[in-house]
């Protein structure tokens, strides 16, 4: 079963209050940890400035069926499909589900470099910086 | 995939209507005692019978597939052998609860569906007081007879009987009325899928679109598939038109959002027609004609969009059915007629030959614009015979005239996808005895988009006879310069919104410029179209342009007055 990886990002739609938008990251985070860790999909998701990013990775159809369980959820919108392509490894093995949070430093650093707030924002660079953040340890929840 | 079937029929069986599953039934012969015959003509299994005297079970009879595994004797009371047959998993948990409540309220019918799939009809008679026959029937033929014409095989939804039957059920009931709506959604771009990827992905794909539109839905509303990509919701609760407009434009969003299948990343779009029950038809289908109309308004406003039918868009169509018509007639009547525009040499003024132009007019109309009946004979296929008329008549004219000039005639994409074509221009010249080299042939960059290989094979044809092939409104469509190196035509008309502009947009000028230098290096004519003032006629001579055609140079003349011209100008 060939392993593939998915990189996407999307708009919050979840209300604007605090309280609200955290009980459902968190709602979202344990039902996305207990179905990932049934089919073998790892990866990590990060919220930012009205932004969900998002690595997933495991077999192919377990990794379809994962994002087509995301692309019905309203609570998010604007999905941008980044990267979906064959990989040789996981990267994020050990995380059903990493959840690197909302740190206004990160962000602020990742904001003008990678451009959540612009269309040129690549695969490749979402997921080196949701890697490096897991790596650090330092938001991963 | 059995299981999933399975696990389909069975919760489609509470909702079928006991009715309609009764009239396909054996099982409706029951009331009498006496099952007949099943639909198959064989005879139905009964399972077991049951005779009870005072809640005792007192006479057994088992069929071939003894529904309690011989668990039924006589001397048991019925409801520990239900509770037997439970335990003992010949019935799924609580059927015997079920059973005792159905008889209590004497109910003569009740539907069983067994862990196997099977489904069981439980058909009492109520002889005495306490005396009763319990008949337990095998119908599950009749359930799957039953479902299959209610549904759709492929996704499992109501097809259109079963919507239709629907709602007429709720259209019932006036209360309801202000509150319904009828959603037409079709799929955009699915044909695209399933001739790339395969009906099997496009199935894929067709399954996933119904799992997420039924998690839009209320769970009262019905959504039922009509066949291809085309689905009916019945949206049955709602403040309309409100709930309507949020509930197609979630659709056109959330079925909008790309599909991941077998590797693939697939988008398809969704365009939603919607017509309300209380103002726009009485009966269902009138209901979802009108939201039929409306769903070909909001694909033809650039589709991923929704419409609401409005009464305008009824008369359209009445319109435009009664403009087809008028049409059909003005062929066989002749009132239809050609009209020629000259064209000349840029210099010296020399006259080169006549564009044919269509003209219709009737005594009830007036005047009708090509711009109005060409577009609809081309999407009602009548632009077959129009353009042979066209050609006929354009040749037998023109094979009149004193001099040998060229008439060009307008080709429809449309005429294209006709493997007559070339034989229809051939038998134009033959019978007009007009030389093929008296035949321009204009087409637009319409007719080589689609199927471009066969056109451009049938192109070859034309041109190997001594027909010329100009391409007309040049510089409009969307890689006007990749068509010139498909073929090698002997003219480019320069569309005539340069040539308006030409005065007032210096990139007008420069597009002119480039394109009479185009044609120059490829060995094309160029001819520019709606020249009007003496100071673009200056431009586009001073561009290079070889031939003219416009209202400064002369207008469309009849038959008549164009050989007339001919006569004084050659």
């Amino acid at each position: 079963m060939s392993l593939y990886r998915l990189v996407y990002y999307s708009e919050n739609r979840i209300s604007s209050s605090v309280a609200d938008l955290q009980a459902e990251v968190e709602e979202i985070l344990t039902q996305s940890r207990r179905n990932n860790a049934l089919v073998g999909v790892t990866g990590a998701l990060m919220f930012s400035s009205g932004y969900f990013g998002q690595v997933l990775e495991g077999p192919q159809a377990a990794v379809e069926a994962t994002f087509e369980r995301i692309q019905q959820d309203p609570r998010h919108g604007d999905v941008a499909l980044l990267e979906f392509a064959p990989t040789d490894t996981r990267s994020f093995d050990t995380w059903a589900m990493a959840y690197v949070g909302e740190d206004s430093a990160l962000f602020a650093h990742l904001g003008p470099e990678t451009g959540f707030d612009s269309d040129k924002i690549t695969g490749e660079a979402l997921f080196n910086r949701l890697r490096a953040m897991v790596a650090t340890n330092a938001a991963v929840a | 995939m059995t299981n999933v079937k399975n696990s389909m029929a069975s919760c489609c069986i509470s909702e079928l209507s006991f009715q309609s599953l009764c009239m396909l039934s054996p099982a409706e012969k029951l009331t009498t005692g006496r099952p007949s015959e099943g639909p198959d003509g064989s005879p139905p299994s009964v399972a077991t019978t049951l005779h009870i005297t005072h809640g005792v079970v007192t006479d057994v009879a088992g069929g071939p597939t003894d529904l309690f595994g011989g668990r039924a004797v006589p001397g048991k009371p019925l409801v520990d052998l239900l509770d037997e047959a439970e335990k003992f998993g010949f019935l799924p948990g609580g059927t015997a609860a079920s059973i005792n409540t159905a008889l209590a309220a004497r109910q003569s019918k009740q539907l069983l569906s067994l862990a196997d799939g099977r489904s069981i009809m439980v058909a009492t008679e109520f002889a005495a007081a306490d005396d009763m026959t319990l008949h337990f029937v095998d119908v599950s033929f009749a359930v799957q007879m039953t479902l299959s014409q209610q549904r759709d095989v492929l996704t499992g939804l109501p097809n259109r009987v079963e919507l239709l039957r629907r709602l007429n059920e709720h259209l019932a009931s006036p209360a309801s009325l202000p509150q319904t709506a009828v959603l037409y959604v079709d799929l955009d771009r699915f044909k695209m899928v399933n001739d790339t990827l395969g009906h099997p992905i496009g199935d894929a794909l067709l399954k996933l679109v119904v799992e997420r539109m039924q998690r839009l839905l209320a769970p009262k509303d019905v959504l039922a598939r009509l066949g291809g990509d085309e689905f009916v919701i019945l949206q049955a609760e709602g403040e309309q038109p409100h709930a309507a407009e949020v509930l197609a434009s979630r659709i056109i969003e959330i079925v909008g959002r790309t599909y991941l299948l077998q590797g693939h990343s697939v988008q398809v779009g969704a365009s939603v027609g919607i017509a309300l029950a209380a103002t726009d038809g009485k009966t269902p289908e009138e209901l979802i004609k009108n939201a039929d109309l409306a769903l070909f308004k909001a694909k033809s406003a650039g589709r991923g969009t929704f419409r609401f039918f409005t009464d305008a868009m009824d008369r359209e169509i009445q319109e435009r059915r009664a403009l087809e018509i008028d049409l059909r007639r003005a062929i066989i009547m002749q009132e239809l007629s050609l009209v020629y525009q000259p064209q000349f040499e840029i210099d010296g003024n020399k006259l080169v030959g006549f564009e044919s132009l269509v003209r219709w007019s009737t005594s009830e109309r007036g005047s009708v614009s090509p711009a109005q009946f060409i577009p609809l004979a081309e999407e009602t296929g009548i632009i077959d015979q129009l353009g042979e008329w066209v050609l006929r008549t354009a040749c037998k004219e023109a094979a009149r005239w004193p001099e040998p000039l060229t008439v060009s005639v307008n080709l429809s994409p449309v005429q294209f996808k006709s493997p007559k074509l070339v034989s229809i221009i051939v038998g134009a010249l033959s019978s007009a005895g007009l030389p093929p080299s008296r035949l321009d042939l204009e087409i637009t960059e319409g007719a080589l988009i689609e199927n471009t290989e066969t056109v451009l094979l049938m192109l070859n044809q034309i041109k190997a006879m001594g027909i010329k092939v100009s391409i007309d409104d040049f510089g409009t469509g969307y890689s006007s310069l990749s068509y010139l190196q498909k073929f090698p035509f002997d003219k480019i008309k320069i569309d005539q919104s340069f040539i308006r502009s030409l005065e007032t947009n210096a990139d007008s000028a420069a597009i002119v410029r480039a394109v009479t230098a185009l044609g120059k290096s490829l060995g094309m004519m160029t001819i520019a179209e709606g020249v009007e003032t003496e100071s673009q006629l200056e431009l586009i001579a001073r561009d290079g342009c070889a031939q003219v055609q416009g209202y400064l140079t002369g207008r469309p003349l009849a038959a008549d007055a164009a050989a007339e011209l001919i006569s004084t100008r050659t």
